[in-house]
């Protein structure tokens, strides 16, 4: 973490305001970064607007406001996501998801009508590499999944899901890999199991990671760093939250 | 492959493997869609089909191209030639006179008379062709089964035909023998019928006119041109009383008298009549002089001293590139004595055109040189083109203009009104074939009967043909055509609902995928071939389903309707061309109805959805 490094997620002054009815959500993002090889984790609790930072950097929702959004997959130039929704250059948008990030959601997203093979190869085959088979199987071995290739996601366990969903993430080699509560759905033995495999297939990858949870024990002593937020209510109907790194925020 | 629509060509397997997922979904809808497809096309192959054995049919049986003129009327030769070049002729060729076609045939073992029907025919007959018989040749003949039965006779036997006609009060008939080389299908006509060459069945119908046929060794008259005059002048040692003059112009089919000046006279004869002759002119406005005229005119003044001399105004005969107005005179020596002048070797009017060589003389003027030796030869300009034949120079005359016989000069006034023509090897003028009194007309295809029906409607011929008969079947293909139309746009509408409904509700369940898609990297524009590729691939299964249901329920149809159908007919068929129209259209519509559920598709915001469970 030196000053040199050039910071593969730079966010500056983001801001999004949600409104529900009468209602008001704002998020205030001042400053958010994620160096390459990171592990970033968000830690909050339910509504604070982690799954919103998550989907503001899955580059699928478009913040209301932002003095700085850069990101830098590195091997080319960096990518001003602000100029893109600016332009609504959608296409664009979702080439960077394809080319450089991964996703896990908190129930896997594995795509119901394709095997476990074919929802790993997806991302390979729309970045335009296939996954070679090698990969494929040494993958699959690290992750304790290799016999469930040729099933369906239906008949797989949630962790295993959940493990297939990491692999999906992963197998198309991004820089970025984004996890919404990878593992809210299974108990907290399995959850340290698939949290740490996802840690150590990452750092092997050099691949940062953000991770969303609501456990901060189950990332702190994985994380390089820690997001947090702040809530308040201000006035009758709107609730600001502020998010900051875990150091600052803490007393 | 550029890495924009990279994804997009992940979309086709991807929608194919969510089909296969929900297999069960995905096989209630080909049935659905089979289930409209399959009875659209037996009823369109049913509309072809029968149209198709219909159509057929009636194309099989020349009978249904015919077109008859039901009135009698001359058609000129010309006329002929004219509508055989129109589009949609088949076959053309001139009759004769319903009456003059009725023939006794003898057949050769019984002594029994049968009365048939003579028709001409040609080759390319479509009615001889298309029933199982060549056409005839000269001397050959094909009849129709009806006379076959009357006269016991088979393909190969000999028949004679007699024809006969009055003439002059008295019978005559003639025979020929002619070889049966065909008998007709029944459906040729049921009446007695026997068709021969065109050139035999002229010669008959000539015969029965009372004209001899040469070639053939039948006796009768030649078609003689008559002669015809603009007037005549009639001289007499005495003049009329006013009361016989006018007598003259009663009943002689003249309509004028008129006293006549010498001068008149010397520039129509050459001559003056002697001092003291009463001159009058005798002419038929608006009308011909023939030689009954002159004849009825003798009659009335039979005992008096006269010579009626007739006259045609105009004629100009070309000789060696000279127009000449010669002097038409034929005059008896007790004429020539009367009148003072010297007669002509060939005498008097005789009214009388059959003297062969006698019309063709000259008297060349004695003041001028002479032409030639012996002959001249002279061109005429007649109504049907120049009349060219030679004239004998018999001598020379004191008169200022060539001589010729006054029947010469009236067979060429004839001329500028009738088509005659001159035949060199026989020497003499012949009145040309006037025209036909029918005809036999078979269009190329019952498509082309109403339009020419309509045409020859339009010339003032009156037709009949079974324009009703191809109407009825027109008419049953465009209310067949309309029926077909209207349940297709029903059943279009079914499919098409079906297939709205279903891909809309098939985007709506698989909203989470779908937003895990565009996650995954895919572009709005991409998501919305999703639903589109999933149309035509059912579209498509429907389309081999709906055939395969189409293809076993013809053939069921089919082999029920055999037995009334001939072999290579079929009640339900489809075109070839009709096959890709139809697919064509079918996934055209496929792809049209799930564009609702591809724009529902691109609405989706992967932030909203993905979290679903």
């Amino acid at each position: 973490m030196t000053a040199t490094v050039t910071p593969m997620v730079s966010v500056e002054g983001l801001v999004k305001v949600r409104s529900q009815s009468e209602s008001v959500f704002e998020l205030h993002v001042p400053r958010f970064t994620v160096l390459p090889g990171q592990m970033v984790a968000v830690v909050g609790e339910s509504g604070c607007g982690k799954s919103t930072l998550l989907d503001i950097l899955a580059l699928v929702m478009v913040p209301t406001r932002v003095a700085l959004f850069r990101i830098d997959p590195g091997g080319g130039p960096a990518w001003d996501v602000a100029a893109l929704w600016e332009r609504e250059d959608e296409g664009a948008l979702a080439r960077l998801r394809r080319d450089s990030f991964g996703y896990v959601l908190q129930t896997g997203g594995l795509l119901p009508f394709l095997s476990v093979r074919g929802n790993i190869c997806l991302s390979g085959r729309l970045k335009g590499a296939e996954i070679s088979a090698g990969r494929l199987d040494a993958l699959s071995r690290r992750l304790g999944i290799e016999g469930c290739l040729e099933r369906m996601p239906l008949s797989l366990s949630i962790g295993q899901r959940q493990r297939v969903a990491i692999l999906r993430a992963l197998a198309h080699r991004p820089r970025l890999l984004l996890a919404d509560e990878p593992t809210a759905a299974v108990d907290k033995t399995r959850a340290r199991t698939i949290m740490e495999d996802m840690r150590h297939l990452a750092v092997d990858e050099g691949v940062a990671v953000v991770v969303v949870t609501h456990d901060l024990d189950l990332v702190m002593d994985r994380a390089d760093l820690a997001y947090t937020f702040e809530t308040e209510q201000i006035g009758g109907q709107t609730t600001r939250s502020v998010c900051r790194p875990l150091a600052e925020a803490s007393p | 492959m550029n890495a924009r629509s990279r994804p997009l060509r992940q979309i086709p397997a991807l929608a194919a493997s969510h089909l296969c997922h929900e297999w069960i979904l995905t096989l209630c809808l080909v049935v659905a869609l089979a289930a409209v497809i399959s009875p659209l096309l037996v009823l369109l192959g049913l509309k072809y089909g029968t149209i198709q054995t219909l159509r057929e049919r009636l194309v099989e049986d020349p009978v249904f191209r015919e077109i008859r003129p039901t009135q009698t009327r001359e058609f000129v030769p010309r006329w002929f030639d004219e509508v055989s070049a129109w589009a949609g002729v088949g076959f053309l060729t001139p009759t004769i006179l319903p009456l003059s076609s009725v023939v006794q045939v003898v057949a050769r073992e019984e002594g029994k008379n049968e009365l048939f029907d003579l028709v001409p025919t040609a080759p390319g007959d479509p009615l001889l062709l298309e029933n199982g018989a060549p056409v005839p040749a000269e001397g050959e003949v094909v009849i129709t089964s009806e006379a076959a039965r009357r006269c016991r006779l088979e393909a190969g036997g000999a028949i004679t035909v007699r024809i006969s006609r009055s003439r002059g009060g008295r019978s005559e008939q003639v025979e020929v023998a002619l070889k049966v080389i065909a008998v007709l299908d029944p459906r040729a006509g049921a009446l007695p019928r026997v068709y021969a060459p065109l050139s035999f069945v002229l010669d008959v119908e000539a015969y029965k006119e009372g004209y001899g046929a040469p070639a053939r060794g039948w006796a009768g008259q030649t078609p003689d041109p008559y002669a015809s005059f603009d007037g005549a002048v009639l001289l007499l040692a005495k003049p009329l009383f006013p009361i016989a003059r006018t007598g003259l112009i009663i009943n002689t089919g003249f309509g004028r008298i008129a006293e006549v000046s010498g001068e008149k006279i010397q520039e129509l004869f050459g001559f003056l009549p002697p001092p003291g002759f009463a001159a009058y002119d005798l002419t038929a406005p608006g009308g011909s002089v023939t030689a009954s005229n002159l004849q009825a005119v003798d009659q009335k003044l039979r005992g008096q001293e006269k010579v009626l001399l007739p006259y045609a105004q105009g004629i100009e005969l070309m000789i060696e590139g000279e127009a000449l107005p010669p002097i038409g005179l034929s005059l008896d020596g007790e004429q020539g004595t009367l009148l003072r002048v010297e007669p002509p070797p060939w005498g008097g009017n005789r009214g009388n055109l059959s003297k062969n060589g006698v019309l063709l003389q000259m008297l060349w003027p004695s003041a001028k040189p002479p032409a030639k030796e012996d002959a001249v030869a002279v061109s005429f300009a007649g109504m049907d083109g120049a009349l060219a034949f030679n004239l004998h120079l018999t001598g020379s005359t004191s008169l200022p203009r060539p001589v010729v016989p006054v029947e010469l000069l009236g067979v060429l006034r004839t001329a500028t009104q009738r088509k005659v023509f001159f035949d060199k090897e026989m020497e003499r003028f012949q009145m040309a074939r006037g025209g036909f009194r029918g005809f036999r007309l078979y269009a190329r295809s019952i498509d082309d009967v109403p339009p020419l029906y309509g045409k020859l409607k339009a010339q003032g011929v009156e037709v009949t043909a079974e324009v009703a008969a191809i109407e009825r079947i027109r008419t049953l293909d465009r209310g067949l055509s309309r029926l077909f139309w209207l349940i297709s746009l029903l059943s279009l509408f079914g499919g098409t609902s079906v297939l709205v409904s279903s891909l809309y509700a098939a985007v709506e369940r698989r909203r989470r995928d779908l937003g895990v898609l565009r996650l995954l990297g895919f572009a709005r524009w991409h998501v919305f071939f999703f639903p589109v590729a999933q149309g035509l691939i059912i579209a498509a299964l429907g389309l081999v389903a709906g055939f395969g249901g189409y293809g076993v329920l013809a053939l069921a149809i089919n082999r029920a309707f055999s037995s009334q159908l001939a072999p290579g007919e079929a009640f339900c068929f489809l075109p070839a061309s009709s096959i890709p129209l139809f697919s064509l259209a079918t996934i055209l519509l496929a792809a049209l109805a799930s564009l609702v559920a591809a724009w529902r598709a691109t609405c989706i915001d992967p932030a909203e959805v993905i979290r679903e469970q």
